[in-house]
């Protein structure tokens, strides 16, 4: 049966050569842990995926309770993670897993550099890999607030600050991110929740998309 | 037997399936079940709400009565206001919600001349007699629901809602 | 290529090997008999250290639960703040003379700026075909000085940091709750406007007596107006002595007015 319908829909969109291109690729021996257990430096991009999957789905979760308004944000993340069965797991998931995603993409990034893989042909997916550094420290940074606790809003008055130090424009950016020249407040915590929940995971997956891409297309450097 | 030898392929797509099950079990049950909380959450037992009406001044005739409570929606805390229509029947004291069956709008007593001694709501014209009962050929299709009632200190306290009892 | 099911796929890079790329690296299906295929072989390994590594995580969850402050309040004047911690090293940074004050714009824009361009433009600084780090030494090198300084001002900024300090500031009271003694303030009263009239009463304890960042709600205490007028004068634990600025006999009335803050039976 799902057999027929899968070969109903190949026969029109030939669709067998997509996935049959990740799934048969082959994999060499020296980034297989299976082979030379050093190999498992080559797990930490994976690794960083997975987490950036979970982050997403746990993400999607949390706005199911979650406000972004100076009164309620607070009161809602105590609501969400002291009164919803759970709330605690799914909200630990979120904020451990923005620390670990920094750690295995740190790693990720050293791996790709001690092993010189960024070399020719691969610079270019190479500075798109640090563009996804900035967009996850850029997430981090975003997320930090949306709690609306003490230690969010201090934070982020301090990294507004930092913004608003750059020569020229520092002002007109910590207005734009702050959404107010004095306040930090209401303006503030809408704006930092719509960069963290739309704008840069929007930016974020045409990012990873380029990245998978270039890999499926260039493979895995050889080694060393 | 040597046709149902599971070949290494087929072990591998195996266990590949349970391993990844596992981790998606790991990661969606969690999230899933604070998704669904509300739906699991017991609400505590309605509690007696005291009114401003008199039981000694409950009439046949319907009136509204409205009273107010502290209503606790997650982690907003407000006072809502709501209504009854309350009679006496007997030595019974009735308390109708003044909700439609229908689509929710608010029923009014006698809210239409032609049809007095009758629950009206003006959204769909559904009618409901005085017990409650819906009027067949009207768009509602259950009676009105009742509060539950007792009495403090001469004053009417209700309860939660219950299904109507009366038809 | 054919299309449809029949389709063979041979090696990896599809990166063509011609004379304009010299220096790309040799392609691994060089490599016979030692390459698996990603589905279903190298998928299964990849998820059982994805398995291994959820289950780690979820315990990490479930073992420290994730920390929430008190509701944000920022008129507060004694919140000491702190970045997360993959921050903390650019925190430590800008606490340096070269970094800070009229350089700050060295150590927040300039340094950070330089190490991320670097970073980014690896490969054009970079060129050469060789890939062993011991064959790159100054890459090598310059590598392993970021990721050793920043080990260091991370330490630093850990071991110079008041983490006391920073658990009590952020502790979630029953003010940030709704969950106020039930007692009942005379706001006419002479104690009252002598306690709202001394900043160093309302700067600490708030102008509500609920209290604040390391002094106690005033509400519902348990003392007798002998007890307060002591600690008033003589200071107790983080309060320090002699901070009330009147005459005895007002500290008198303030003694007994605070004694009456008790909750009701």
């Amino acid at each position: 049966m799902l057999n027929k319908i899968y070969d109903w829909v190949d026969e029109r969109l030939d669709i067998t050569p997509i996935w049959r291109d990740i799934a048969d690729h082959e994999v060499p021996e020296h980034v297989n842990p299976a082979h030379h257990f050093s190999a498992f430096v080559y797990c930490f991009g994976g690794l960083t995926f997975f987490i950036t999957v979970i982050q997403i789905l746990s993400g999607m979760f949390l706005t199911m309770y979650y406000v972004p308004d100076v009164v309620n944000a607070w009161k809602s993340v105590y609501y969400l993670q002291n009164e919803v069965a759970f709330g605690e797991i799914v909200r630990g998931m979120h904020h451990w897993g923005a620390s670990l995603v920094i750690v295995m993409m740190f790693l990720h990034t050293l791996r790709v550099f001690f092993t010189g893989s960024y070399k020719k042909p691969r610079e270019l997916n190479w500075i798109v890999g640090v563009g996804i550094f900035c967009v996850m420290l850029g997430l981090g940074f975003t997320g930090y607030l949306l709690p609306w606790d003490m230690k969010a809003v201090f934070a982020t008055k301090v990294g507004i600050q930092i913004a608003a130090s750059v020569p020229f424009i520092g002002e007109l950016i910590k207005i734009l991110l702050a959404g107010d020249a004095t306040i930090l407040g209401a303006q503030t915590l809408t704006r930092f929740f719509a960069i963290h929940v739309f704008f840069l995971p929007a930016v974020l997956f045409a990012l990873l998309a380029a990245h998978f891409i270039m890999i499926r297309r260039q493979g895995i450097s050889g080694p060393l | 037997m040597s046709n149902n030898r599971v070949s290494r392929r087929q072990f591998l797509n195996y266990t590949l399936t349970g391993v990844g099950g596992f981790m998606a079990a790991g990661m969606l049950m969690p999230m899933v079940r604070f998704a669904i909380d509300p739906a699991l959450q017991t609400k505590a037992e309605g509690q007696f709400i005291q009114t401003s009406q008199k039981i000694d001044e409950i009439t046949d005739v319907p009136v509204k009565v409205d009273f107010t409570f502290e209503q606790v929606d997650a982690w907003y805390k407000s006072d809502v206001t709501e209504a009854a229509w309350v009679y006496r029947d007997g030595d019974t004291v009735i308390a109708l919600s003044p909700v439609c069956k229908h689509l929710g709008c608010t029923v009014n007593w006698e809210g239409d001349s032609a049809h007095p001694n009758q629950f009206f709501c003006a959204c769909h014209a559904g009618r409901y007699e005085k017990s409650g009962k819906n009027v067949a050929g009207t768009p509602p299709l259950g009676p009105l629901d009742e509060y539950e009632v007792s009495e403090k200190d001469g004053f009417l306290m209700l309860g939660k809602k219950i299904p109507n009892t009366l038809v | 290529m054919h299309r449809g099911k029949g389709m063979k796929f041979v090696g990896d890079s599809r990166v063509k090997l011609n004379d304009r790329m010299p220096n790309i690296p040799k392609d691994y299906s060089e490599y016979p008999g030692k390459t698996e295929a990603f589905w279903p072989d190298f998928l299964l390994k990849e998820w059982m250290v994805g398995a291994v590594f959820l289950i780690g995580y979820l315990l990490l969850t479930v073992a420290h639960p994730s920390p929430l402050e008190g509701p944000a309040d920022p008129t507060n004047a004694s919140y000491i703040p702190l970045p997360d911690w993959y921050f903390l090293f650019m925190y430590q940074l800008l606490k340096y003379t070269y970094a800070s004050g009229p350089y700050n714009v060295i150590g927040a824009i300039i340094i950070p700026g330089l190490a991320v361009g670097a970073l980014a433009l690896m490969p054009f600084l970079d060129k050469g075909p060789e890939r062993r780090p011991s064959k790159r030494p100054l890459p090598t090198a310059f590598m392993l000085l970021a990721v050793a300084s920043m080990v260091y001002l991370t330490w630093e900024s850990v071991a110079h940091h008041d983490w006391e300090a920073t658990k009590a500031q952020g502790v979630i009271t029953d003010k940030d709750l709704g969950l106020l003694p039930d007692v009942e303030v005379d706001e006419t009263s002479p104690g009252y406007e002598i306690y709202q009239s001394q900043a160093s009463c309302i700067g600490c304890h708030g102008g509500d007596l609920a209290g604040g960042t390391g002094a106690p709600m005033l509400l519902g205490n348990e003392l007798t107006a002998e007890e307060v007028a002591e600690v008033v004068k003589n200071g107790r634990g983080a309060m320090p002595a002699g901070a009330f600025d009147g005459t005895d006999e007002e500290l008198q009335i303030l003694a007994e007015f605070i004694a009456g803050l008790k909750e009701k039976e």
